[in-house]
């Protein structure tokens, strides 16, 4: 076996190992063959959203500072957003009630 | 590395030739170029596998299947096509060398950079694929590759720019843009990546737009594709296209596969893809960004039109025409200054909604100064052409959109210094801090502004002249003289002389600089290569070509004086700079993730991203 043979076979041997990874991971089963379940992608994506709308909120309030909205424009909106907040935060708690009812089962 | 049993190393290497260009030669052929590609594609995808494997269960594993597809697709090429592996009965001694043309340090810089960003583009492009095909559309596969995207981004825009700086060093012709097919190949990407790092944050926010932005993601690479079709189908003569030109019909067919896939996986989605949130006023940043959207699909299709017309015409009209830059720079420099107007705009503009009046207050400094650089300038420059009206307009929009950048970070810097009670460079640097995404973006935008500011000076007022002359004669350049003064030649090596020219340089009678064009023979090559000697300055270029020399020691100098070319190369650097500080790791970010996975297992489990 001469040297570029032994570079081949170090290489081979880092792939599979890189590859091979997952499987020794400590990554638990359930979360690799998980079913889909749409309520929890919902609770996901909800949980994006409400960083989002609170970070709007965030923008707002720098929008309004740097003088860019009026403060007539910037009470509206921020009521919006607040309104969009609660309705996504209501939905969440829904979700977790029945997340929470479902886990104890 | 000198195994010239491979018909590849053979074709583009020699023993004598430098270790750097032997290393460069790698990628300097077709074959080679395309190994490059797919040993880049397979780091790339180990590299999302090992930050994905805890990650999303449901989109990463179809993301790395479609990046393996893919990867096959190359490895198909290689092994049944274009093979770099190719071997040569009897070996030669030594090889054929490589073209001198592509002997100097840009090839080495160049096309990697091109290639990585080009590569990336395909991590964007296999998380959208499988975000479609799993149906999980939030924008879980957006914010997992939110960093590849603007990685790529980075990676496709210095390819393109230090691509402009070889051909402007390299190449011996004065310039550095020629809406070359292969050119507009790599910057059409590059359009479309860039409406959708704009447009992909409305998603973010507001969570509507996406099929724009799934449409988006996909014709970048859907581009990406088309580049490498147009230099490897051998059906456009470029300075950039292989020798052995024959995958077309190859990288057609993954085109036309990819289209039909990409719109049939669209299509099959739409009803998921549909958005119930609607813009909240037409006066918004969001809409400015639609604006800008528009004008850069607009710049990329008058771009891909100019590039296949040639195709076509011959196609239909059995007509071969080229397309020139007198096309290009019809249609797309309007376009390109209505661009630049809104990169000062945009950030005026509040999200969501903007108020008219606050708007107008807010425009008025950054007009004012627009307006005094229109006529602080007016005297100056000289308004005779088309172009020079172009470049003027161009330089009052750089200081309008310039002046709206730094008041931002300067309105931004007193807002948090009130509200933090902090002193203003403090307040300043944990503004950008803390909001780097944002600011970085500015910053890029600066870069931007540097690039047009560059453009518009060296398209619109150089002067050049070339003239045959004899030792002692002079030539004179707007203020400059040229003096050439002395031929000389070098033997640098068994295969390479040097034939150099001295010219004295010389300002108001004063000498400002001594120019050293060359000329380089290569033995087995029938042309000689012309090497440019620059002398960069922020104000301009003195650019220097000797283009022929006689037995009389008469030679004929090609003399440029190019105003402002240096602005377009420090926009890069300006760009790199932004582009890190955006892509800086942020722990705020990372906190808000963590917070999110832990909320979502104690209610779920198992929690996903």
């Amino acid at each position: 076996m001469n040297l570029v043979h032994l570079i081949e076979l170090l290489f081979l041997v880092t792939i599979l190992i890189v590859i091979g990874l997952p499987l020794f991971g400590k990554l638990p089963r359930n979360i690799l063959f998980a079913p889909i379940d749409p309520a929890n992608e919902e609770f996901k994506h909800l949980l994006v959203r409400k960083e989002e709308v609170l970070l709007a909120i965030k923008d707002l309030e720098f929008d309004w500072k740097t003088d860019k909205v009026s403060e007539a424009d910037y009470s509206e909106m921020k009521h919006k957003l607040e309104g969009e907040a609660m309705t996504i935060l209501e939905r969440l708690d829904q979700l977790k009630a029945e997340g929470k009812k479902r886990k104890k089962k | 590395m000198d195994d010239f049993t491979l018909q590849y190393v053979w074709a583009y290497s020699s023993r004598d030739l430098d270790t750097f260009y032997k290393i460069s030669s790698f990628w300097g052929g077709q074959k080679g170029s395309l190994l490059f590609w797919t040993l880049l594609l397979s780091i790339y995808t180990v590299i999302v596998h090992i930050q994905n494997r805890k990650r999303n269960a449901l989109v990463v594993p179809y993301a790395m299947v479609v990046m393996m597809t893919i990867t096959t697709f190359f490895l198909v090429l290689l092994n049944f096509s274009t093979n770099p592996f190719e071997v040569i009965p009897v070996p030669p001694e030594d090889g054929r060398g490589l073209n001198p043309l592509l002997q100097n340090y840009w090839m080495v810089i160049h096309p990697p950079t091109l290639y990585l960003g080009y590569v990336g583009f395909t991590v964007p492009f296999a998380f959208a694929m499988a975000a479609l095909i799993c149906k999980n559309l939030d924008d879980s596969w957006i914010r997992l590759t939110r960093k590849w995207t603007l990685v790529s981004w980075f990676f496709l825009c210095m390819g393109n720019l230090f691509g402009a700086q070889w051909a402007y060093l390299e190449l011996g012709w004065g310039g550095y843009w020629a809406w070359d097919p292969v050119e507009n190949a790599a910057f059409m990407p590059l359009l479309v990546a860039t409406a959708y790092l704009h447009s992909v944050m409305i998603q973010e926010k507001k969570d509507m737009m996406k099929i724009w932005n799934m449409s988006l993601v996909l014709l970048t690479f859907v581009m990406t594709i088309f580049g490498t079709f147009i230099t490897r189908s051998g059906l456009i003569q470029s300075v950039h296209t292989f020798d052995e030109a024959t995958l077309g019909y190859y990288f057609l067919a993954f085109l036309g596969v990819i289209i039909v896939i990409c719109v049939g996986l669209i299509l099959s989605r739409l009803s998921l893809l549909k958005s119930n949130n609607e813009l909240d006023s037409f006066l918004s940043r969001e809409s400015s960004f639609l604006f800008n959207n528009l004008m850069l699909l607009g710049i990329g299709f008058a771009t891909f039109w100019g590039t296949i017309f040639p195709i076509i015409s011959e196609a239909v009209r059995g007509v071969k025409i080229t397309v020139g830059p007198p096309f290009y720079n019809q249609v797309n420099v309007p376009i390109g200054l209505a661009l630049l107007a809104l990169i000062g705009i945009g950030p005026i503009i509040a999200w969501r909604r903007a108020t008219w009046s606050n708007l107008k207050k807010n425009f008025m400094k950054p007009l004012l100064a627009g307006l005094l650089a229109a006529g602080v300038l007016f005297p100056f420059l000289p308004l005779g052409s088309r172009s020079e009206i172009y470049s003027y307009i161009t330089f009052v929009l750089c200081v309008f959109v310039m002046t709206t950048i730094l008041i931002e970070f300067f309105k931004g810097a007193v807002a948090r210094k009130s509200l933090h009670d902090e002193k203003l460079p403090e307040a300043l640097a944990s503004l950008v801090w803390r909001s780097k995404s944002r600011y970085g973006g500015y910053i890029v935008h600066i870069g931007v502004v540097l690039i047009f500011a560059g453009i518009a000076g060296s398209q619109s007022y150089s002067a050049h002249t070339e003239k045959r002359i004899k030792i002692g004669e002079s030539l004179k350049v707007k203020e400059f003289t040229f003096t050439y003064e002395r031929l000389g030649f070098i033997e640098e090596n068994a295969t390479k002389t040097r034939a150099i020219a001295q010219v004295g340089v010389y300002k108001d009678g004063k000498r400002v600089w001594t120019g050293q064009p060359e000329k380089e023979f290569y033995k087995g090559q029938n042309q000689p290569v012309s090497e440019v000697d620059v002398l960069s300055t922020w104000r301009q270029d003195l650019y220097l070509i000797l283009a022929d020399f006689g037995e009389d020691e008469s030679a004929t100098l090609k003399i440029y004086v190019n105003p402002m070319v240096s602005w377009i190369w420090m926009g890069g650097w300006v760009i790199a700079f932004g582009t890190m500080v955006s892509v800086w790791p942020d722990r705020l970010e990372q906190r808000r993730r963590l917070e999110r996975m832990k909320i979502q297992s104690a209610v779920f489990s198992p929690a996903q991203e």
